[in-house]
C-alpha cells in the first residue's frame, strides 16, 4: 500500500495534457519573439549542464514547439478522447446526453439502455459498448461524426432534441446477441437476416426505443426537466 | 540594406509577423471550420434522405411509422418513437419497404373476355361499369346492386362509397369484410354502452396488473401490443397474464395461466367466472347500483335474477364442457376481480363465433360487475383486426344496417337526420337494412344482387365456405378494385380496376383505440392505377350523382366528414383536422375542438369531454346512462363435434402473413418464413390417426373437403386442428362453416366440425 492515492490513468493523462498545452503556448509565444539575429548570432546559451549555440537553441525550440509538443498533444488527446470517452462520465459531460444517462440509470424505465443496465448485462462503459463506433475501432464515419458533434456542441448550433444522423449499426447489437440461444430461437431474426446484417433494417424496429424518445427530450415536454438534470 | 530595413522597423512584432500569425490562425480556423462544413455535407444521412410519418398498412394495432424516402423511392421504414407504439413495429411493418415495389401489380383496367381479360382504358372500363350498374338499377331496382368494401380502405373512401350507395343509388347494400371480423365486437359494445368502440386505450396496458387475453394471439398477430404487455411485466413484476385459447400459441407460452378451452365453449367460461364473482362476493355493489343495469336482452331484470341465471354456470357444472378445471375457473375469476387493474384484450376467437355478440356482452359484463373499468389499466379493449375497420367502416357506418356515427338505417329519425345532413330529400335513404356479407353473397347466388363493386378485399379466399360463394360471385357482374390481377377474387371479376396501394394515395386510418392517423401520399401508383376514392368519384359521376359526391379529393372528403361528426353529439371529432394529423401522431376521438388533445378514456370525467358535469363516470350512450350487463344463455355451436365430424377446425393468422397474402405473399422473406398453408394437428390426435408431419391429409366438413399437408404439433389442444388462410394454394375456407351470429351476422370461422384422415398416397 502506498501512502498516497494512486492517480488513475485518466487523471495523469489530463494533467499531462494540461502541461503540454501550457508548455506549447509558452514555447510559441517565445518563438514569436525570435528575430533573425538570434538565429545567426554566435551567442551561446546554457541549459543546465548543456551549452548550445543560439541558432541551434532556437531551432530546437522550434522543433519542440512546432513538432514535438503538438505530436505529444495529439497522442495525449487521442488517448484522452478516444479512450476517455468510453466512460459513461465522459458521455455525460455534455448536457444533451443527460437524458440518456439518467434514463439508463432509471430502474423503472423500459428502454433498451435501461434494461441492459438494470440487468447488468454490460459490466462497465455501457455507452461505449453499444456505441462502439466512437472508439478507436469504430468506423471512419463515426469518427467524423464525433468531430461534427463536438463542433456543433461547442458552437451551440445543435437542435434539440438531438437525433442520430445516419443510422445505428446493428453490429453493435449483434456482436453480443448473435449466436446466443435467445437470438437464434427467434424465427424472425432468420427471416430477415440479410437485411439485419447489412443494416437495411434496424434491430430497433421490433425492440423499441434505446433511449428516451425525441418527444420526451424536447424542451417543454413533461419529462424534459426530469431527464435533463445532472446525473448522479 | 538589411541593416537599414531593420533600423526602420519598430521593436516588437512587425506588421508582417502579425499578418503571418493571423494568417496561420486564420488558416487553422479555416481548416477546422472547413472540415466541419465538409463533414456536415459529407456524412451520409443513413438509409433515407427524408422521413415522413405514416401508418402501417396491415393490422389493427395501427403502428405509427416513419417512412424514409430517397430518390423518390421508399428506402426504409421505422417505428415512430413519437407514436403510440413508441418505435416498435413488427416484421411485416419492417418490410413495408417492399410494398411500393411489389411484383405483379395491376397497372391497367381489364375487362373480361371469355376466360381471360383484355386491357382497357379507364374510360372503357368505367363506362362499362356505369352502364351495367344503371341497367341493373333500372331493371331490378337499387337493391340489385351492392358495395362490398374493406377495413383496409381509407376512411374517405368508405365514407364516399357509403354515401354514394345509400343516398345516391338508394340501396343499403353496403357491407364489407369487417362483417367477417369486428361486427360481434361492435354489436357487443353498442348493446352494452349504447356506443360502438372501446372505452379504453393502449395506454391502459401500462397500468394493468392483470391481463385477460381471450381468443387473441397478440404475440403473432398484434406484436407491438404484446411487446407493450411484456414491457409492463418487466417494469411491474407480479403482473399476471391469463390466456384463453384452444391452442398453445406464442402468447399462451408466455402467459402465466393458459386455459386451453374447447372451441365454441367460452361463454360457459365467462358465465362461470361471473358466477364465481357473484357467489364469492367479488362484485362491486356500489358500482352496480350507480352505473349498471341488468337485462335479459328484452327487459330490465334485477341483480338477483342475474345471480340465479348464473347458477347453471357454476364452475363444477361447466368445467368439463369447457375442457379445463373448475379450480382454474375459480382462480381466474378471482384474479380478474381482485387485481388492482384488469384489462382484457380479445379479437377473432371471441368475435368470429355464432354467439360472438353474447361473448362480447359477457366480457364487458365481467368488467362492469367488478368495476374493472374506467380506471387506468382497467378496461375491456377489443383488438381490431384491420388497419381501418374502426375508423373506416364502423365509424362511417359503411355496413348494411348503419349510417354514419352510430345511426341506424332502421330508425326513421336517424335516416331523416342523415338526409338533412347530406342534403338529400327526406325519404331518399331506404328504410330496409341491406345485405350483410354472407347474405350479400347468397343474394348473388339467388340472382337478387346482379352487380357489385368489391374494393380492397378478397372474399373469394376470405369468406367461409368459399366454394358456394365463388359460384355465387360468378353469377354477378363483379367489379373488383385490386392491386394485383391474380387474387382469387380478381380471377372472378368482370371488370378489374388497378388500385393504388398504401402511400400511393392519401387518407385516414382509424385503429383499435379510436386513434385517427393520416397516411400521406408519398409516391405515384404504378401504371394507370388510381386510388379507390378516384374510382368511386368516377362511378358517382357516371351514375348521375356528381351533385351528391362533391368532395372529390381525400382532403375535401375528410373536411366534409369531419364537419359531419361535429353534428353528432358522441362521435364528435371535428377537432381532428388534416393540419393536426400532419403534425401529431394521430388523435383519439372524441375530439370536439381543435384545441382538444383527444380522449384516451371514454365515459370518465376529466378525460372525456362528453361526460355530463357533476358525474365521475357517465355511460352517456345509454338513455339511462347505465351500462348494461346481459344474461346470455349458452348454446353449443352449430358445429359442435359429431360422430361423423369429431374434430374441430379453427382458423387464424400467422406472424409473417397478412390475411390472404396478396401483399405479404409477394415479399420473399415473409413468404418463405410462413411456408405453405398446412394443417396443424395435435400430436395425440395424429398418433391415433397414424399421421406424421409431412403427410397429406384430407379434412372434410359438412361443407366441403380439402387436402393439405399435416404438421404434427403440441399447439392445438387435443381434438382441435388449426390452419391459417393466407395461402391461395391452400384454401382452408372451403371447409369452414358459414354459420353466423344471428345478431352481428358475423361468421363462425373459429368452429367447424371436421373429419381427418390420411389421404391415400
Amino acid at each position: 500500500m502506498l501512502p498516497f492515492a494512486v492517480p488513475s490513468i485518466e487523471s495523469v493523462v489530463k494533467a499531462l495534457g494540461v502541461i503540454l498545452g501550457i508548455l506549447g503556448i509558452l514555447l510559441c509565444l517565445r518563438i514569436l519573439r525570435v528575430r533573425p539575429p538570434d538565429l545567426t548570432s554566435a551567442r551561446l546559451i546554457r541549459l543546465g549542464i548543456v551549452t548550445v549555440p543560439s541558432a541551434a537553441f532556437f531551432k530546437l525550440l522550434a522543433f519542440a514547439a512546432l513538432i514535438l509538443i503538438p505530436a505529444a498533444a495529439v497522442a495525449v488527446a487521442n488517448y484522452h478522447v478516444f479512450e476517455g470517452v468510453e466512460n459513461v462520465e465522459g458521455c455525460a459531460s455534455c448536457h444533451v446526453m443527460h437524458p440518456m444517462v439518467n434514463d439508463m440509470h432509471d430502474a423503472g424505465s423500459n428502454t433498451l439502455a435501461a434494461r441492459h443496465y438494470r440487468r447488468r448485462w454490460i459490466a462497465d462503459r455501457q455507452c461505449y459498448q453499444c456505441h462502439t463506433d466512437y472508439g478507436l475501432s469504430g468506423t471512419l464515419n463515426a469518427k467524423m461524426e464525433g468531430y461534427r458533434h463536438l463542433a456543433r456542441y461547442v458552437t451551440r448550433t445543435y437542435p434539440e432534441p438531438i437525433r442520430l444522423r445516419g443510422h445505428y449499426l446493428n453490429q453493435n447489437c449483434l456482436k453480443c446477441h448473435k449466436a446466443t440461444a435467445g437470438f437464434e430461437n427467434v424465427q424472425s431474426h432468420h427471416t430477415v437476416w440479410d437485411r439485419l446484417s447489412t443494416n437495411q433494417m434496424t434491430c430497433l424496429n421490433c425492440h423499441g426505443l434505446a433511449h428516451p424518445s425525441p418527444g420526451d427530450r424536447t424542451p417543454g415536454s413533461r419529462e424534459y426537466a426530469r431527464l435533463m438534470r445532472a446525473p448522479e | 540594406m538589411a541593416e537599414l530595413e531593420r533600423a526602420s522597423q519598430p521593436e516588437g512584432h512587425t506588421r508582417r509577423e502579425v499578418l503571418q500569425t493571423l494568417g496561420v490562425l486564420g488558416a487553422t480556423g479555416a481548416a477546422a471550420f472547413g472540415t466541419w462544413g465538409a463533414l456536415e455535407a459529407l456524412v451520409p444521412a443513413g438509409t433515407a434522405e427524408a422521413w415522413h410519418r405514416s401508418v402501417c398498412r396491415y393490422c389493427g394495432t395501427g403502428c405509427t411509422i416513419q417512412v424514409g424516402l430517397r430518390g423518390g423511392k421508399v428506402t426504409d421504414v421505422r417505428g415512430d418513437p413519437a407514436g403510440h407504439n413508441r418505435g416498435v413495429i413488427c416484421i411485416k411493418g419492417a418490410t413495408l419497404v417492399d410494398l411500393p415495389v411489389l411484383p405483379g401489380r395491376l397497372t391497367r383496367p381489364m375487362i373480361r373476355r371469355g376466360d381471360g381479360f383484355v386491357e382497357a382504358s379507364w374510360d372503357e372500363a368505367m363506362g362499362l361499369v356505369g352502364e351495367r350498374f344503371q341497367q341493373v338499377i333500372a331493371s331490378d331496382g337499387p337493391d340489385a346492386v351492392a358495395f362490398y368494401g374493406s377495413g383496409q380502405l381509407f376512411t374517405e373512401e368508405s365514407y364516399t362509397a357509403n354515401k354514394l350507395f345509400k343516398a345516391g343509388i338508394r340501396t343499403n347494400n353496403v357491407d364489407g369484410n369487417p362483417r367477417l371480423c369486428m361486427t360481434s365486437a361492435a354489436f357487443g359494445y353498442v348493446q352494452t354502452y349504447g356506443k360502438d368502440e372501446p372505452p379504453g386505450c393502449y395506454e391502459d396496458i401500462d397500468h394493468a396488473d392483470c391481463f385477460f387475453l381471450m381468443g387473441a394471439n397478440p404475440f403473432d398477430c398484434h406484436p407491438p401490443l404484446f411487446e407493450r404487455i411484456h414491457q409492463r411485466r418487466r417494469s411491474h413484476p407480479g403482473t399476471t397474464v391469463i390466456c384463453v385459447d384452444p391452442r398453445r400459441t406464442g402468447t399462451a407460452k408466455r402467459s402465466d395461466i393458459h386455459l386451453p378451452v374447447i372451441p365454441g365453449t367460452d361463454l360457459l367460461l365467462l358465465n362461470a367466472m361471473a358466477q364465481v364473482i357473484c357467489e364469492e362476493r367479488l362484485v362491486d355493489d356500489a358500482f352496480l347500483v350507480e352505473h349498471v343495469r341488468f337485462s335479459d336482452g328484452k327487459v330490465t331484470v334485477r341483480f338477483e335474477q342475474f345471480r340465479r341465471f348464473l347458477d347453471d354456470y357454476a364452475p363444477e357444472k361447466v368445467a368439463d364442457l369447457v375442457g379445463i378445471s373448475a379450480h382454474d375457473i375459480r382462480r381466474v375469476a378471482f384474479l380478474f376481480a381482485r387485481s388492482t387493474a384488469t384489462m382484457s384484450l380479445w379479437t377473432m376467437g371471441v368475435n368470429q363465433r355464432a354467439q360472438g355478440t353474447f361473448v362480447n356482452n359477457m366480457l364487458n359484463g365481467l368488467h362492469l360487475i367488478t368495476s374493472q373499468i374506467c380506471r387506468p389499466g382497467a378496461t375491456p379493449l377489443s383488438l381490431t383486426g384491420q388497419c381501418n375497420a374502426c375508423g373506416g367502416v364502423r365509424d362511417t357506418g359503411a355496413l348494411a344496417h348503419l349510417l354514419p356515427h352510430g345511426r341506424l338505417v332502421a330508425k326513421e329519425e336517424d335516416r331523416r337526420e342523415m338526409e338533412r345532413l347530406w342534403g338529400v330529400p327526406p325519404g331518399t335513404i331506404s328504410p330496409r337494412p341491406g345485405y350483410d356479407a354472407i347474405s350479400l353473397f347468397r343474394a348473388m347466388e339467388e340472382g337478387k344482387v346482379k352487380a357489385a363493386l368489391v374494393m380492397c378485399t378478397n372474399p373469394a379466399q376470405s369468406l367461409p365456405n368459399i366454394a358456394r360463394y365463388r359460384e355465387a360471385m360468378k353469377k354477378c357482374f363483379l367489379v373488383v378494385s385490386e392491386i394485383v390481377p391474380d387474387s382469387e377474387t380478381a380471377k372472378l371479376a368482370q371488370v378489374l380496376l388497378p388500385a393504388a396501394l398504401w402511400v400511393e394515395k392519401q387518407g385516414v386510418y382509424g385503429q383499435t383505440e379510436r386513434r385517427y392517423q393520416l397516411v400521406e401520399k408519398l409516391l405515384d401508383p404504378p401504371g394507370e392505377a388510381r386510388s379507390d376514392l378516384q374510382i368511386l368519384v368516377d362511378l358517382a359521376i357516371r351514375l348521375g350523382h356528381g351533385d351528391l359526391i362533391r368532395a372529390r379529393t381525400a382532403e375535401a372528403v375528410w373536411e366534409e366528414y369531419r364537419q359531419l361528426s361535429g353534428q353528432s353529439k358522441y362521435y364528435n371529432f371535428a377537432g381532428i383536422t388534416y393540419g393536426r394529423l400532419r403534425t401529431l401522431p394521430g388523435l383519439q376521438w372524441p375530439c370536439p375542438t381543435e384545441s382538444s388533445l383527444g380522449t384516451a378514456r371514454r365515459y370518465v370525467a376529466g378525460d372525456d369531454a362528453l361526460v355530463s358535469p357533476g358525474r365521475k363516470i357517465d355511460f352517456y350512450g345509454q338513455p339511462d346512462r347505465r351500462a348494461v350487463v346481459y344474461l346470455r344463455p349458452y348454446q353449443p355451436s352449430p358445429e359442435a363435434p359429431t360422430k361423423e365430424f369429431p374434430y374441430i377446425l379453427t382458423t387464424g393468422r400467422v406472424l409473417e402473413q397478412w390475411h390472404t397474402g396478396t401483399m405479404t405473399g409477394r415479399i420473399p422473406e415473409l413468404a418463405k418464413a410462413a411456408g405453405r398453408g398446412h394443417f396443424e394437428i395435435n400430436e395425440q390426435d395424429a398418433y391415433g390417426l397414424g399421421i406424421k408431419t409431412g403427410d397429406t391429409v384430407r379434412v372434410r366438413s359438412r361443407f366441403n373437403a380439402m387436402t393439405g399437408t399435416a404438421v404434427v404439433t403440441s399447439g392445438p389442444r387435443q381434438g382441435v386442428l388449426f390452419a391459417a388462410f393466407f395461402d391461395a394454394a391452400f384454401l382452408v375456407n372451403l371447409t369452414v362453416s358459414d354459420a353466423v351470429d344471428p345478431i352481428s351476422r358475423e361468421p363462425e370461422f373459429k368452429v367447424t366440425a371436421v373429419a381427418i384422415e390420411k389421404a391415400s398416397a
